[in-house]
């Protein structure tokens, strides 16, 4: 799981719209970001910072890999270093879909749609601890997930708050949750069954 | 837009003369196969061709590099030695471009090195960007041609991989380490002025530092051409009276020495060594890097894939790194269909993308317009990027 305070560039937008959008990468598999990671990418020539939240990886067609894949054999000793380079080392060609759930500029952090996508090409970073801590400081982050309908939302919001909260001194979590649990129930309050299947995965 | 409707007997005539090339060349590779197997020995041949291979004579042959019989064919048993070293590296460039916004011109070089111990290869890379005054113009005030570029490359990829044998050596002093580079280690191109005999020099102190770091310097060649052993077949059924005179009556036209090995090397062998006797191996000679050069096959039955491994005649004369040398160039390849796995990810290590390229020069323009400067490719260039896209 990537969140470290190591900064990690993942990779260029490949295209966007205000809700979110894709980034191409060939990183090292350790360090592809999983389900539900901060991330931020900068928008209006770099004054401020779109931040998201990862939603989707898709792992695209490699020629490379199939050509090994014919000759090497998992247990065979000949293709240990191999296989460690595959796995460990080299940049394996995904895409990975960012919903977008804020966004900051001089005057701090604000929440829902950004005021504009990012730009193609620019490139997209893994959100530090103290970056998450900050975004996730007031339940609104979730705002623009809800409506968002190309996103598992209900899994992404556990995800992202569960991600949150480990960022957090153990005595503070409860409030944390407790803080996000009357969130959603303000907002899903006219849908109980979406607001219990969000409420059953963060117990 | 192409017509290619214009194109169709232009297209049947280069089919035919494919076929026409493939008969005469079945007729060579029987002919220069007999003629391999009749070869006068190394001594005998080396001393009939004296006349041609020193002095000013540009003979385009190759010589026995040892005393091996022309048509040795040599195999390697087993799997590489446990704790070898192979380090490949390969590079890439983006080529200046007048009509861009910005004028430079970028070298990357990629490496991997390759532990048989079962640790994690280790990858490197490094890149430089050139786009200084006079690391753009030559001394008449041209752009730096292509061709500039690409010594340029070459002479940093040979500095590189120095580079990298060295901290390899730290790493595991104990182990043989296998410099190999994709291309021909032998100086490919021609010195025309002062900067370019600046740039062999390097490239061979950078071989120096290898062999001091205890490196064995591989040129790894795919699909080499070049007929240099057809001529020496040829040269090897003349008589010494008919030396210079008969050289170039070599009947062995559409034979490379590629096609004929494909029919002499069974998968895995090697043949002996050779080398050539031009200008510019006397000059790797006088620096203690005279290269010697073999053949490879590292495919399979029924589809050859022939390669030429280039060394210096000091590291070719190590049989055990010889040895180990084979066999790691035999597990290389089995891994990726015949091409070495190392020069394979260093080549991905090096490689600029489109997309790298686009968000360099996204870069370099955001910090031009910061510092106030407007950079806008050429008319024609905009033009071209428009149709480019259809």
């Amino acid at each position: 799981m990537v969140e470290t305070d190591r900064v990690i560039t993942i990779g260029n937008v490949l295209r966007a719209d205000i809700r979110g959008f894709v980034v191409a990468s060939r990183i090292p598999e350790p360090d592809v970001p999983t389900f539900g990671t901060f991330v931020r990418a900068a928008i209006q020539q770099q004054r401020a910072d779109l931040i998201g939240l990862v939603y989707n990886i898709t792992l695209q067609d490699d020629p490379f890999l199939k050509n090994l894949a014919v000759t090497v054999i998992e247990d065979d000793p000949r293709y240990t270093e191999i296989i460690r380079d595959q796995q460990e080392n080299r940049a394996i060609p995904v895409e990975i879909a960012v919903a977008a759930i804020g966004y900051r500029d001089e005057d701090g952090y604000h929440y829902g749609l950004p005021p504009q996508p990012p730009m193609i090409l620019h490139r997209i970073t893994v959100c530090s601890k103290d970056e998450v801590r900050h975004i996730t400081a007031a339940p609104d982050f979730m705002r623009a997930l809800f409506d968002n309908r190309d996103v598992p939302a209900d899994e992404l919001i556990p995800t992202a708050l569960h991600r949150a909260a480990r960022l957090r001194p153990e005595a503070l979590r409860a409030e944390f949750f407790l803080e996000a649990g009357r969130y959603l129930a303000h907002y899903l309050g006219r849908d109980p069954v979406r607001l219990e299947r969000i409420l059953r995965r963060l117990a | 837009m192409l017509h290619i409707e214009r194109l169709k007997a232009d297209i049947d005539a280069l089919s035919r003369l494919a076929v026409e090339r493939q008969t005469l060349r079945e007729d060579d590779v029987a002919r220069a196969l007999r003629w391999l197997a009749e070869a006068p020995d190394p001594t005998t041949l080396r001393g009939r061709l004296a006349l041609v291979t020193s002095g000013d004579h540009d003979w385009p042959g190759a010589l026995p590099a040892d005393d091996a019989p022309l048509d040795a064919r040599l195999t390697v048993d087993g799997d590489p030695p446990h704790g070898t070293v192979v380090i490949g590296v390969d590079g890439s460039q983006v080529y200046p471009d007048p009509h861009a916004a910005v004028l430079y011109y970028l070298i990357q070089i990629g490496g991997l090195a390759f532990g048989y111990d079962g640790s994690r290869p280790r990858p490197y890379s490094c890149e430089a960007l050139h786009f200084k005054d006079d690391e753009l113009h030559d001394a008449q005030g041209y752009l730096i041609s292509t061709e500039r570029v690409g010594m340029e490359r070459l002479v940093q990829e040979m500095a590189y991989l120095a580079e990298l044998t060295a901290i390899e050596q730290r790493l595991t002093p104990a182990a043989t380490l296998l410099a190999l580079t994709d291309g021909p280690l032998l100086w490919p191109h021609i010195e025309r002025s002062r900067a370019d005999s600046q740039a062999v020099e390097a490239y061979l102190d950078a071989l120096t530092e290898i062999r001091q770091a205890g490196g064995l310097p591989v040129g790894y060649v795919a699909r080499p051409g070049g007929r240099t052993l057809a001529e020496l077949l040829w040269a090897s059924r003349l008589a010494p009276e008919e030396i210079p005179g008969r050289l170039a009556e070599n009947p062995l036209r559409q034979l490379t020495d590629a096609a004929l090995m494909a029919h002499f090397l069974a998968p895995g062998e090697r043949s002996a060594w050779f080398t050539r006797p031009s200008a510019t191996n006397h000059r790797h000679a006088g620096r203690g890097h005279e290269v010697w050069f073999c053949y490879v096959n590292v495919g399979v039955v029924r589809a050859p894939v022939i390669a030429r491994v280039e060394v210096p005649g000091w590291g070719a004369l190590n049989a055990d790194a010889i040895t180990t040398l084979h066999a790691v160039l035999q597990h290389q390849s089995h891994v990726l269909n015949g091409y070495p796995y190392v020069l394979a990810r260093a080549h991905e290590e090096a490689l600029v993308t489109t997309a790298d390229k686009a968000v360099l020069d996204s870069e370099i323009q955001r910090q031009l317009f910061a510092q106030g400067i407007l950079a806008r490719p050429s008319e024609k260039a905009q033009q071209k990027a428009y149709l480019g896209r259809r």
